[in-house]
């Protein structure tokens, strides 16, 4: 593979790679506005 | 302020001014209109959730930028603190919900939960993104109930949506009213 070719792969492994940071911490950090439930 | 702007806040501590968790879930009890506690995230850039959990009354203080309490005693393990706060029943997060009046009109979707600033958790109503589009706000007391997929208030809720904050204040008052609420 060329130079060229690299520089993509390398560019698309890095533009994944922060995707999937992104993905995993938005999903690990979770959060919500929870109601409690009625006790009558 | 919004639940959602408290939600990711750091949790701080006065003595130490250690930085000891984050807020996860907001939890609040319809019925009463108060914050009844929060869930916590651990500290750390992929750090998950934590066990322990920060009820209400252990804290000292909601700001813009940080939920203060006394120390890291003010933690509390699920063993030591309200059921509601320990166990969390995550089918009910709102936000989301559609908003239906009783007449089964649909007023919109639940955006997030509006509480008192400096107050001790008071929570006067909803955010809520309109059917016809755009942001409102109706009161609490309008819910009649509320689950995690509906948001059921009277009809007459209709007439107090309010476009923003300084008329949520004025509608509270004057719903309470119209419902013969104390």
């Amino acid at each position: 593979m060329d130079t060229i070719g690299w520089l993509i792969l390398v560019v698309i492994v890095v533009v994944v790679a922060a995707v999937a940071f992104v993905v995993i911490r938005r999903r690990r950090r979770g959060g919500g506005v929870i109601a409690t439930k009625d006790k009558g | 302020m919004t639940a959602s702007q408290i939600r990711g806040l750091p949790v701080v501590t006065v003595q130490g001014g250690e930085d000891v968790a984050e807020v996860r879930d907001v939890i609040y009890s319809p019925e009463a209109g108060r914050l009844v506690g929060v869930t916590l995230n651990k500290r750390g850039f992929l750090a998950g959730r934590s066990r322990e959990v920060l009820p209400a009354e252990a804290i000292h203080a909601v700001g813009q930028h940080a939920v203060m309490v006394l120390d890291e005693s003010s933690l509390a393990a699920p063993e030591d603190a309200p059921d509601d706060v320990a166990h969390p029943a995550m089918e009910r997060n709102v936000l989301g919900d559609d908003v239906l009046t009783e007449g089964g009109a649909s007023l919109g979707k639940v955006a997030d939960l509006v509480l008192l600033v400096g107050s001790s958790g008071e929570v006067v109503g909803y955010q809520i993104d309109k059917a016809g589009g755009g942001r409102g706000y109706i009161p609490l007391p309008a819910q009649l109930s509320v689950s995690g997929v509906a948001l059921v208030v009277p009809n007459i809720t209709e007439e107090f949506v309010q476009d923003d904050l300084v008329g949520l204040g004025a509608a509270v008052d004057e719903f309470r009213a119209r419902l013969g609420l104390p």
